[in-house]
């Protein structure tokens, strides 16, 4: 039995709305703050015991007092329009440390007790969210990827603000990869005949290998969630809480070589003003650009230690 | 132990015909030909392989802005004996993968005859005539279906999914043929219309099938059409279609622009 349920409310008209973490904790961020201005309540969990190893022990004076797994929690609140499930993973489960996102039959089997939930309670939808890595200057406004799971959606979704289908993402012609559980998940309930979104926060190429979260993109995911759940948010609580971070995030951007920044802040120009006139910067050169300045912000993390 | 395949209904197929299309082929022609196929005989779900195994799940993949998930569907119609099978090509453990193929597929009884359908990459214009490239494992099969418009294939080296479906299948004294329909390179990641039109003839024909083309005939047209226009309105594709159509070739960056050039322009006009 991996499923607990502590209650089982009565819904109307339920989506369910799912997130993992992954590059930049976007999704979880995002989740996580539409559980709380929404005051949901947990409801249920699928036991950890069956997919991960302990992340934590306590022990004191000699005694083990407990082990803790990464959780994964159902929530449910109710709005004007709908029901809405949440569910919030904080690991994806997956072979090896060393993999950064869920794979194989432990992910197909998470997958499927999450659209379990969502198929018991009524769900026809569900929505998930990630990180969408961009060639994006991190002072421009994140734009939000969204990949339907069936093709009549992809009309609904050009509806919502600030939104892009991969077909408008240069060289992408429409194609891309999803990875870990939260493209995994929507695939799944493709198989089983529901609808699904994957909405995603462009996170710049340059920050994505940094254990730092990136709220800008979060913020991004949230307001195209207000619009699917017809809830105004106001952000000031999230700014607060973010503040820090964004500090953070300059800070980094200041300790890159003045060379270097100086070709971001050229891009940021070109995207601000593609009619101007720039220097010519070939696709293999920003590439390039890209990838040095990533590996230049890519730090040793150290290892934790155990007992 | 769980069956890596779930029945979902009963078959109730003797010895069928088995139409096997891999999905994401070249030019779509499998994926489309399969689909016109079950959808114009009324094909029913019959049973799934279950994916766990066989390809990585760490992630879907996107395609035509949609999310894409592993497939692997059989789908029976009765009236003609047919058995499809409908997959997205495993990436793990083919020889397992291809067995539960035929545990499968032969619940009801031994498999008739075996065909696959397959995209084949040319360096034809869509203007020249489209073949059918044949690799049969039966002599007997071969010389049966002799009459149809087929080619000999040759060829030495990597062996497709077909090709080691296809040997499995003669091991178990099953006939088979795949078929490899030419599809320009610049028109191998939309539809071919040309191509699905040819290989649902040869269906038709072999089968007694009886299924109006008219629709795919109405979108090879069209489609036909829209490269016409690409044609007149960018004389650099209509300059190197011309030179495909001469019967010399192209360099592989001229390749590359011509496809992205065609691609762009069969997407925004559709």
């Amino acid at each position: 039995m991996a499923i607990r349920l502590y209650a089982e409310p009565k819904l109307m008209n339920p989506i369910m709305i799912v997130g993992w973490p992954g590059i930049g904790n976007i999704g979880i961020i995002t989740i996580d703050t539409l559980c709380e201005i929404t005051g949901a309540e947990e409801f249920g969990e699928i036991e950890s015991i069956y997919f991960f190893s302990p992340k934590k022990v306590i022990i004191r004076s000699g005694l083990l007092e407990t082990l803790e797994f990464p959780k994964n929690k159902f929530f449910h609140t109710r709005l004007e329009k709908n029901d809405v499930i949440f569910f919030i993973g904080e690991e994806q489960p997956k072979k090896s440390i060393a993999s950064g996102y869920a794979e194989g039959e432990e992910a197909y089997r998470m997958a499927n007790l999450v659209i379990d939930v969502a198929v018991k309670f009524g769900c026809r939808r569900i929505y998930t969210s990630g990180a969408a890595v961009s060639y994006i200057h991190h002072t421009i406004k994140s734009k939000v990827w969204a990949v339907p799971n069936m093709k009549h959606l992809i009309r609904e979704v050009k509806q919502y603000p600030n939104t892009v289908l991969m077909s408008h993402i240069e060289n992408r012609a429409g194609r891309g990869f999803i990875a870990g559980l939260n493209g995994l998940l929507l695939g799944v309930a493709k198989k089983r005949g529901l609808e699904g979104i994957c909405l995603m926060g462009e996170i710049p190429i340059y920050f994505q290998g940094l254990p730092i979260p990136y709220p800008a993109a979060s913020r991004s995911v949230l307001e195209v969630f207000s619009t699917i759940l017809g809830i105004p948010i106001d952000f000031s609580g999230f700014d607060e809480l973010y503040r820090d971070v964004e500090i953070q995030i300059e800070d980094i951007y200041h300790q890159i070589p003045a060379e270097v920044k100086h070709q971001l802040d050229r891009l940021k120009e070109s995207m601000r003003e593609k009619q101007r006139e720039l220097e010519p910067l070939t696709d293999e050169n920003r590439k390039k650009l890209w990838d040095e300045i990533a590996n230049f912000l890519k730090g040793d993390t150290g290892d934790e230690g155990a007992v | 132990m769980k069956e890596p395949f779930e029945p979902t209904a009963y078959a109730g197929l003797h010895n069928p015909f088995v139409i096997i299309g891999w999905n994401g082929d070249t030019g779509k022609v499998a994926q489309r030909a399969t689909s016109y196929l079950i959808r114009k005989l009324s094909g029913s779900h019959f049973a799934t392989i279950e994916p766990t195994g066989f390809f990585p799940l760490e992630g879907v993949s996107v395609d035509e802005n949609c999310i894409q998930f592993p497939e692997s569907i059989f789908y029976t119609c009765r009236r003609k004996d047919l058995l499809f099978f409908q997959s997205d090509q495993p990436e793990n453990d083919h020889y397992r993968f291809l067995n539960t193929f035929f545990e499968t597929a032969e619940q009801d009884g031994m498999i008739n005859e075996l065909y696959t359908i397959n995209g084949m990459i040319s360096q034809k214009a869509h203007t020249a005539p489209r073949r059918i490239l044949s690799v049969f494992n039966s002599a007997e099969l071969k010389d049966m279906l002799m009459t149809y418009d087929l080619d000999g294939l040759t060829w030495e080296g990597a062996p497709a999914l077909s090709s080691f479906l296809l040997w499995m299948a003669w091991k178990k004294g099953i006939p088979g043929l795949s078929l490899w329909i030419e599809v320009p390179f610049y028109l191998a990641s939309v539809p071919d219309f040309q191509a699905i039109k040819l290989i649902l003839s040869f269906f038709n024909q072999r089968f007694n099938l009886e299924i109006d083309l008219d629709d795919i005939n109405k979108e090879t047209e069209e489609q036909n059409e829209k490269l016409e226009t690409a044609r007149n309105e960018n004389p650099e594709v209509n300059k190197y279609l011309g030179l495909l159509e001469s019967g010399l070739g192209l360099n592989d960056e001229i390749k590359i622009k011509l496809t992205r050039d065609v691609y762009s322009y069969l997407k925004n006009k559709t």
